[in-house]
């Protein structure tokens, strides 16, 4: 089974909902799988695809859910226009960080990008003003110029479009020149430089649209959630995203979808072992990565994609 | 000034207890290259451990203490044994790191989600401290016998480190590994079995963290997010360097309380984020690290 | 696995999820809203089972049960026994969202009764306002969804975090007839709560906030903030933060020596026995109170019926710190199920709601609601604790803050 089956198997599902009335609930559950598909893509473009060691996902996430909730909230702006200047500032910020970070490796690169995410948590812990601090923030329906996004079943075919635009656009860059050079820094920093791939260009470049995919996905929860704490935007969140991309796959657009399914699924089975969740989340992170190398996309799809 | 003090003072400390749990960070990065996310929650288990021993079981605190030490030195031998041996074996150099962050995080939350299981969880405990005794005043500056007795204790293991790494075969036969794997195989260094006993003495070391500190810091099931504080000392004073880790955990207490006297308690909570930040930005080696050599991954 | 059989899965999941778009469990003859039979009405109960904060709800959650459990045993609401779905927030807004949807949607409720954690609850208001589904708190103080009051969230049966402050302040000034106060607590929505009310009882009673310390949940040095409360001079010393800084806090009494009054939240200080054990000072306690929304001490004779109560529904657990505090939850309901008729719908239950007024037995002020109020209990007594000794202070003290 190759990669293409798996895009295809969950693309009719998606679609299929459309057509059939579900449960509500299980909308609400399909809208978080949506969005944090879109995040956790965005992450594999910087840790899977680009191979760079960065935590700091969830502060661009954070910085697009404000900036949309706020603009949603103060100016009445229609979407997308939200959600388009959230994943804008993500970017721009992203950008700003990977200057520095092309000096940092491995290790000093995931303490340095994950002390900004906490730094970034406490700004929006802190800055209560703007992001309401720690009392959240409410966010106001989404509005399309007449048309309201009320509950889960008129958000899920917009998050869906959302969905697909940026899975298809990642599936563009993989093929993309700018995509392998990325794969190549990956493999090997030096030999890519030796190759004539400007790494720097492409680090930078990695950065700026792994911000732009978190701020896409942060400007995806007002469109079906009411309220956002700071207390959500944490470590805590970053591990589950990044759950989901090692146990689906580094780099590989499938393997993280499953991921995203098959995690964001598990507290729904959990339901009933709460006590033993957290024990559980650690057997199988421990599992994942000792057993599957190279996450699910590993055991099920053909080696060379 | 009887204020600034008096900050400087608790802030060595704090700053010894980061040191001291930086050192089971920095032993286990500079001999096997793996970063431990768990390396707070070793500290907590060691302690609910020592806890379940002591009230739980009713038996005398020495007991406690080697439950607790040799608990851990089991956890660590045995987490080696079972997940980072599979995962060094793995043929992609480059996913490992990102493998051994998985891996360790997985074993923060198996520890955390374990500990919570046993009970003693409702209320925030204590274990009874090894320096008892009236405080002592310098000049104004209060400090308990504790807080000396883990300065002193801190400043002992880093020189037992320090010496071990520096001066005996088996600590430079753990640094050769470090550097080239391979090279150490083939000129008949036990790489696996030494790497085993490194997590050992880790999260042993670890142990010892917990029995010292958990009096003055209190214990939860969530103390271990101290380790990100751990983190950012061992990186003022250069991940690798052993002194430098006690001097960048002094450091930071310092920081931190002088945050809390001059601008605001509420900015005690991100400034060891910035300070992270700072040096790596500025000088990523930190303070005592030397020329910054960055693993091959 | 070929294209087709991956086509073939699909087709049936569709069809699966098609039976389901006619669920069986529809609202049935007469009833307008889902959850109620001739027989049974369906609550959905839900709290803190799992996570970091479980303590502030689980028990809690058992003595709502025990109090259906009671209900039900003595015959029911007219005629209909309660038959509970109990489900686990974490105390995490998120995972609070995904409860009460599956409660509502999938269990088909007619009522919410939970909540242990405010900024949780506060994350779900929305949507029960949408849905119109009524939402009668656990134990959570519940400061941002009850200021400003909507129509189907009701809760602060423990006192919300204005409570605690404005009552803090009260008997400070009252009783201890201090003048100049230093305030420690947290840097959240708590505290800014309870500093807010605080403040306004302060300048009621011509007294000044000589010292404000807000400090995060993790940290674990308190030595800064406490050194800037010493060198304020405070004539008393209010602590409304989380367990773990107020022990902290407490060690840093005994390390100073600070010799003034201290007074504490409830949430501070959930258990004192574990307390003085961890900071191992008697003498830190010499002029230590603590306040709390019940009627007595914990081991009081007015809160023995409940721990008996609980003794015979849980026979194997003992009691924790906010256990009581979910009786006045599910009483309220059972009042209010009552008061609305032998056909109740959601909006005759809402309207019954507004109207209560009743004493608990069990909280130290009445339990009141009203037609612009859904902060349910505003009172607390002040308990002096010594080291070994619990003794009531007299009076009960009312806040009279309710928000800007």
């Amino acid at each position: 089974m190759s990669e293409r089956w798996v895009l295809a198997a969950l693309g009719v599902l998606a679609l299929g909902a459309l057509a059939v009335p579900l449960p509500i609930y299980a909308l609400y559950v399909a809208n978080l799988l949506l969005m944090y598909a879109v995040l956790a893509i965005g992450l594999d473009v910087l840790l899977g695809l680009a191979g760079q060691f960065a935590f700091a996902h969830i502060a661009f996430y954070g910085i697009g859910v404000y900036t949309a909730g706020i603009l949603g909230n103060r100016l009445g702006l229609p979407f997308p226009l939200p959600l388009l200047a959230g994943a804008i500032l993500a970017a721009a910020v992203a950008f700003l960080i990977a200057i520095p970070a092309l000096r940092l490796h491995s290790i000093y690169l995931a303490l340095s990008t994950y002390a900004f995410a906490a730094a970034a948590q406490w700004v929006f812990h802190s800055w209560d003003s703007v992001t309401g601090g720690a009392d959240g923030l409410r966010l106001a329906p989404t509005r399309f110029f007449a048309w309201h996004i009320i509950d889960d079943r008129d958000a899920y075919p917009v998050l869906l479009g959302i969905a697909i635009v940026t899975i298809a656009l990642r599936l563009g860059l993989q093929r993309s020149k700018l995509g392998r050079g990325m794969a190549a820094m990956r493999e090997s920093e030096p030999v890519a430089l030796a190759s004539g791939i400007d790494v720097r260009r492409v680090k930078i470049l990695a950065f700026t649209i792994s911000g732009f995919y978190g701020g896409v996905a942060g400007g995806m929860l007002p469109l079906f959630q009411s309220y956002v704490h700071p207390d959500s935007l944490g470590l805590e969140a970053l591990v589950v995203i990044l759950t989901m991309v090692v146990v689906g796959g580094l780099g590989s657009v499938g393997g993280v979808l499953i991921g995203v399914v098959v995690m964001g699924l598990l507290p729904e089975l959990l339901r009933d072992a709460a006590v033993y969740r957290e024990l559980i989340y650690g057997a199988i992170l421990i599992l994942a990565v000792t057993l599957m190398p190279r996450g699910i996309a590993g055991l099920i799809l053909r080696a060379g994609k | 000034m009887g204020l600034v003090a008096q900050a400087v003072a608790s802030g060595i400390v704090t700053g010894a207890i980061y040191a001291l749990i930086a050192l089971s960070l920095v032993i286990l990065y500079k001999s096997t290259g793996a970063v431990n996310f768990a390396g707070g929650d070793v500290v907590m288990t060691a302690c609910y451990i020592a806890l379940l021993v002591l009230v739980g079981f009713g038996l005398p605190y020495w007991l406690a203490a080697l439950a607790a030490i040799a608990g851990l030195f089991v956890i660590g031998a045995g987490f080696d044994r079972l997940v980072i041996a599979r995962i060094v074996r793995q043929r992609h150099a480059h996913n490992s790191l990102v493998a051994l962050v998985i891996a360790t995080i997985g074993l923060s939350d198996l520890l955390k989600g374990s500990v919570r299981l046993f009970g003693y969880t409702d209320n925030v405990q204590t274990l009874p401290p090894q320096f008892t005794g009236p405080p002592l005043f310098l000049g104004n500056v209060i400090l308990l016998r504790q807080d000396v007795g883990i300065v002193g204790v801190t400043c002992v293991v880093m020189l037992l480190l320090y010496a071990f790494f520096r001066f005996t075969r088996l600590g430079k036969g753990l640094r050769a590994t470090a550097d080239n794997p391979r090279a150490a195989v083939l000129i008949g260094i036990p790489v696996q079995r030494m790497r085993m006993l490194v997590w050992a003495i880790a999260c042993g070391l670890g142990a010892i963290a917990g029995l010292l500190v958990a009096p003055k810091i209190l214990m939860t099931p969530d103390m271990g997010v101290i380790v990100i504080l751990a983190f950012a000392a061992a990186v003022i004073g250069g991940f690798t360097n052993i002194p430098g880790v006690i001097v960048g955990g002094f450091m930071l207490g310092i920081i931190e309380n002088l945050v809390g006297i001059f601008i605001s308690t509420a900015a005690i909570a991100v400034a060891p984020f910035i300070v992270i930040m700072a040096v790596l930005l500025l000088r990523p080696q930190g303070l005592f690290g030397g020329n910054p050599t960055f693993r091959k991954v | 696995m070929t294209l087709r059989s991956l086509l073939a899965i699909a087709a049936l999941l569709v069809g699966i999820n098609t039976a389901n778009a006619f669920p069986v469990g529809a609202p049935e003859g007469p009833y307008k809203d889902p959850g109620i039979t001739d027989t049974e009405i369906v609550i959905g109960l839900f709290g803190p089972e799992s996570g970091p904060l479980r303590n502030f709800g689980f028990d809690a959650m058992g003595a709502a049960q025990m109090w259906y459990d009671m209900i039900n045993k003595t015959g029911g609401i007219w005629g209909r026994k309660i038959r509970l779905v109990i489900d686990d927030d974490r105390c995490d807004p998120t995972a609070l969202n995904a409860v009460i949807r599956k409660l509502v949607t999938v269990d088909k409720v007619f009522l919410l009764n939970g909540g242990s954690c405010t900024a949780a609850v506060v994350a779900g208001q929305e949507y029960v306002t949408r849905e119109k589904v009524p939402l009668i708190m656990l134990n959570a103080a519940g400061d941002g969804a009850l200021f400003p009051p909507t129509r189907y969230v009701f809760g602060a049966f423990g006192g919300t975090q204005l409570t605690v402050g404005g009552t803090l302040v009260d008997f400070v000034a009252k009783e201890l007839k201090a003048k100049k106060i230093a305030y420690l607590g947290s840097d959240d929505d708590f505290g800014a709560a309870n500093l807010a009310a605080g403040k306004f009882m302060a300048k009621k009673h011509g007294v000044e906030f000589v010292a404000v310390e807000r400090v995060p949940r993790n940290l674990v040095d308190l030595t800064a903030p406490m050194l800037r409360i010493r060198q304020a001079n405070p004539d008393a010393v209010i602590i409304t933060t989380y367990p773990q800084s107020a022990t902290l806090a407490m060690q840093k009494v005994s390390e100073f020596q600070l010799a003034m009054p201290i007074v504490a939240a409830v949430q501070a200080v959930p258990n004192p026995a574990s307390l003085v054990k961890t900071v191992g000072n008697l003498a830190a306690f010499k002029n230590f109170y603590y306040g709390s929304p019940l009627n007595d001490l914990t081991d009081g004779p007015r809160q023995k019926w409940v721990i008996d109560m609980y003794k015979r529904a849980f026979p194997d657990r003992k009691p924790t710190a906010f256990m009581a505090y979910g009786l006045p939850s599910a009483q309220a309901v059972t009042y209010a199920l009552m008061l609305a008729g032998p056909n109740p719908t959601r909006e005759s239950f809402v309207d019954a709601m507004s109207h209560l007024h009743f004493v608990t037995g069990v909280m130290a002020g009445p339990i009141e609601f009203g037609p612009d109020r859904r902060d349910g209990h505003n009172a607390s007594i002040f308990i002096k604790f010594d080291g070994t000794k619990s003794t009531r202070m007299p009076g009960v003290y009312v806040n009279e803050f309710r928000g800007k």
